[in-house]
């Protein structure tokens, strides 16, 4: 049930601090270093990082009472009253688990000061912060770029953080226009990101704000993305003037992701099924809108069981502090035995039906799964379909679903299907368990 | 007059000291010809035993008639011991006597480490038994060998299914002697037992219970299956390991019964206990793991489509059969979040 390892995930960027020994070799080879040797520092990047320096932050989530962080990420003021903006993954430690986390911001001169969170935006990744000794004092602020004024592809922009905790640092890259297939617009930046840049801003050649650093894809080079600038302007008019959060912050985790739940199933339903999937049935295989499907036929080597396999899944999931979550993926394999004889196959069919996780969280996030199983009709067709869900402790309304799905009319061949969906609504998964399974039919009615 | 009928009686023995093991066997017998009878290491004893706990003159028996009623009287004395004699349940220490009167049934006396019956003619004799299950099926080895191809020919068959036809061979060789091999060694150790037991091995009764015992595991593994996906019954496939464990519960109620053949009643006994320890230690394990007493998230064995007799169901129908699964998701997110949390957060303090 693993996804092919050719789709490595984009990862993070707030990772735990290494110590200073430990991060020459592992992080030479991901960082910076070597991705910029063809392109040395221009004049403009440093006039941009001279401009941006006073407005630039290191954001440390630090064990209440033992000094010690346990992440450090990037931020950088948009006010001059002391908003902060950063990414949701950055503070999600000290946001879910506030009784244990203190935030602070450090300046580039060394200043350290104590952080409140006013806002989330969890689906775009995105938190506000307000410096803790904003009264009385004044902040340069980084301006953002109008939205009347799009990039062009190819145009320079720089991303500034502190990447690995080892100093404040401009790495400058490309605008490669929005990452395709994502559910949420994000920018494609042709440049190197770190760890520890995460939330960093991302400007043009002006010093005015575009992005925010997000995450990278550990499986490419410099394949890096940003939260595109107009949604940290809407958080910060939403937020701006917003009381402290205190306590732990799921109830608006919960609330947005329910939003997100309700446009993900509306789009998903709405988009319908790719055509001609399987000469006999019709298999439900997404078009590629917000998914991605990659597949393998695999031939036996010993006279046995042929298969091809799709999977389809989505580059989009949301980070909720421990775990992702609002995802949807399929996978269909299709089994050809007819080598094997029908007691032979179904032995190896019913085996393939046996070997499903749904393990994927721990039962400290998760109930244990239950399901319902019978045998259902499509048009004639008989199929055994398995419906799982489970759901999440802390967000009230939100299940997992997985169905399973195994045609039963031929006794050499058959296809089985997988459909998951994350983070969706009781009603919702019901839902979309109602459209996967009524995607199966035969192709052309069968006597 | 009871002293007449035993003159009586020409050639038997006035009484029959014997040495019992602790199989019920008898080890040794020592005529009595004249009362009373020395027990002892001693030679000059009528009874000698060489038992290291026992002293050179340990014990005397007697037999003494009372003229007028003619009632025998059973007396036991103890003598130069250290450890004394045991009757029935009373321990008489040296020089001790003591007075039994003879109720017609057999005397056991407990010298050193040896058990000792003091049988008299006029006893009652326990009536003629019947040969055991374990004994007669000995002697029927087709019965045995019958079962016994069946059981390969369920295992050959299985093998057949499971491997791809290149290599078939191999695993078809391989699951033969893995069979065979494995038989012999469960067979074996069950013979040994018998044997350091009840002197004899009871190979062929261990060897009928092995594989009746298998045949049964083996049609168990596909019957419930079977019905589960034919009926769609998920149960079925769920608490089918109860009949499993009650299958080899059975089987080593049958074997233990050619171990200890005098103790039928402690040997269900102890087979029904074990069965139910098995059963509860499984469900309770089931609900730790998954909330569920049962074995399987959902039934996942799937036939040739043509044993399907459940009607299939309109896919609205079963949606909305999902509908109970939300109160009860509902009601355990709630109840376990409160113990979950407090875990976690024990757990991070100690980091």
């Amino acid at each position: 049930m693993t996804g092919l390892l050719a789709l490595a995930a984009a990862s993070a960027l707030a990772a735990p601090p290494r110590a200073p020994t430990a991060a020459s070799a592992p992080e030479a080879a991901t960082g910076a270093v070597p991705a910029l040797p063809s392109a040395p520092v221009s004049l403009s990047a440093r006039k941009v990082y001279e401009q941006a320096r006073s407005q630039l932050v290191q954001i440390r989530t630090v064990l209440k009472g033992r000094a010690s962080q346990t992440s450090v990420g990037s931020g950088f003021f948009v006010t001059d009253q002391g908003h902060i903006v950063t990414n949701f993954h950055v503070v999600s430690e000290a946001a879910l688990k506030p009784e244990r986390h203190d935030l602070v911001y450090v300046t580039a001169d060394g200043r350290e000061a104590p952080l409140q969170i006013l806002q989330l935006d969890v689906l775009h990744d995105l938190a506000l912060l307000r410096a803790g000794d904003a009264a009385g004092r004044s902040f340069d602020a980084l301006p953002f770029r109008p939205a009347n004024e799009p990039l062009s592809q190819g145009e320079r922009i720089y991303s500034l953080g502190n990447p690995l905790d080892v100093g404040f640092a401009v790495t400058q890259g490309t605008y490669n226009g929005l990452v395709k297939r994502s559910f949420y617009p994000q920018i494609f930046f042709g440049g190197a990101l770190s760890a520890g840049m995460s939330g960093g801003p991302a400007l043009d050649e002006e010093g005015h704000v575009v992005g925010v650093n997000v995450a990278r894809r550990v499986d490419g080079e410099q394949v890096s993305f940003l939260v595109p600038a107009e949604f940290a302007i809407a958080l910060l008019a939403r937020g701006k003037d917003a009381a402290p959060l205190i306590g732990p912050a799921y109830a608006i985790v919960d609330e947005q992701l329910l939003k997100h739940q309700a446009a993900l199933t509306d789009r998903f339903i709405a988009q319908g099924w790719k055509d001609a999937t399987h000469p006999r049935y019709h298999v439900p295989v997404p078009p590629d809108v917000f998914m991605r499907c990659w597949g393998t036929s695999t031939l036996s080597q010993t006279g046995g069981l042929d298969f091809e396999r799709s999977d389809c899944v989505m580059d989009t999931r949301i980070f909720v502090g421990d775990f992702n979550t609002g995802t949807i993926a399929l996978r269909h394999e299709s089994y050809d035995g007819s080598k094997l004889g029908p007691l032979r196959f179904a032995s190896r069919y019913s085996a393939s039906f046996r070997n499903e996780a749904f393990s994927r969280l721990s039962s400290q996030h998760q109930t244990k799964p239950r399901c319902n199983e019978d045998f259902i009709d499509r048009d004639g067709l008989a199929l055994r379909a398995v419906v799982c869900m489970r759901a999440y402790k802390k967000l009230p309304q939100l299940y997992d679903v997985a169905v399973l799905v195994a045609t039963l009319d031929q006794s050499e061949s058959g296809v089985q299907g997988r459909f998951d969906a994350q983070g969706v609504t009781f009603a919702n998964a019901q839902r979309l368990a109602h459209h996967y399974l009524d995607a199966f039919r035969w192709v052309k009615p069968q006597p | 007059m009871g002293q007449a009928a035993a003159l009586a009686v020409l050639d038997a023995p006035l009484a029959l000291v014997e040495a019992i093991d602790r199989d019920g066997l008898v080890r040794q017998a020592w005529r009595v010809e004249r009362w009373p009878v020395s027990i002892g290491r001693a030679l000059d004893n009528t009874v000698v035993l060489s038992d290291p706990h026992v002293a050179a003159h340990h014990a005397s028996v007697d037999l003494v008639h009372d003229d007028d009623s003619g009632a025998a009287t059973i007396s036991v004395a103890a003598g130069e011991t250290r450890n004394g004699v045991v009757v029935g349940r009373e321990h008489l220490g040296a020089g001790a006597t003591k007075r039994i009167a003879d109720d017609g049934r057999d005397l056991e006396l407990y010298i050193g480490r040896v058990v000792l019956r003091l049988r008299l003619p006029g006893h009652a004799l326990v009536p003629e038994q019947a040969m055991t299950p374990v004994v007669a099926a000995e002697k029927r080895w087709l019965p045995t060998l019958a079962l016994g191809v069946a059981v390969l020919a369920l295992v050959l068959a299985n093998t057949w299914i499971d491997s791809d036809p290149e290599g078939l061979s191999r695993s078809l060789g391989a699951m033969f002697l893995t069979t065979i091999a494995g038989g012999a060694i469960w067979c074996g150790l069950w013979s040994l037992l018998s044997k350091t037991f009840t002197r004899q091995s009871h190979f062929g009764w261990h060897v009928r219970v092995f594989v009746t015992a298998s045949l049964v595991t083996l049609v168990l593994a596909v019957l419930p299956p079977l019905l589960a996906f034919a009926f769609s019954w998920p149960w079925v496939t769920d608490f089918s390991f109860i009949a499993v464990y009650a299958t080899v519960a059975a089987a080593i109620y049958f074997h233990l019964l050619a171990v200890e053949p005098g103790r039928e009643r402690l040997m269900r006994g102890v087979a029904a206990t074990g069965f139910v320890v098995g059963v509860a230690l499984s469900l309770w394990f089931n609900v730790q793991r998954t909330g569920r007493p049962g074995e399987e998230l959902y039934m996942n064995h799937l036939f040739v489509p043509q044993l399907r007799v459940a009607k299939p169901k309109p896919v609205d129908d079963f949606i909305q059969g999902l509908a109970p699964m939300q109160a009860i998701l509902d009601r355990k997110a709630k109840e376990q979040s409160g113990g979950d949390s407090d875990a976690g957060a024990d757990g991070n303090d100690d980091e």
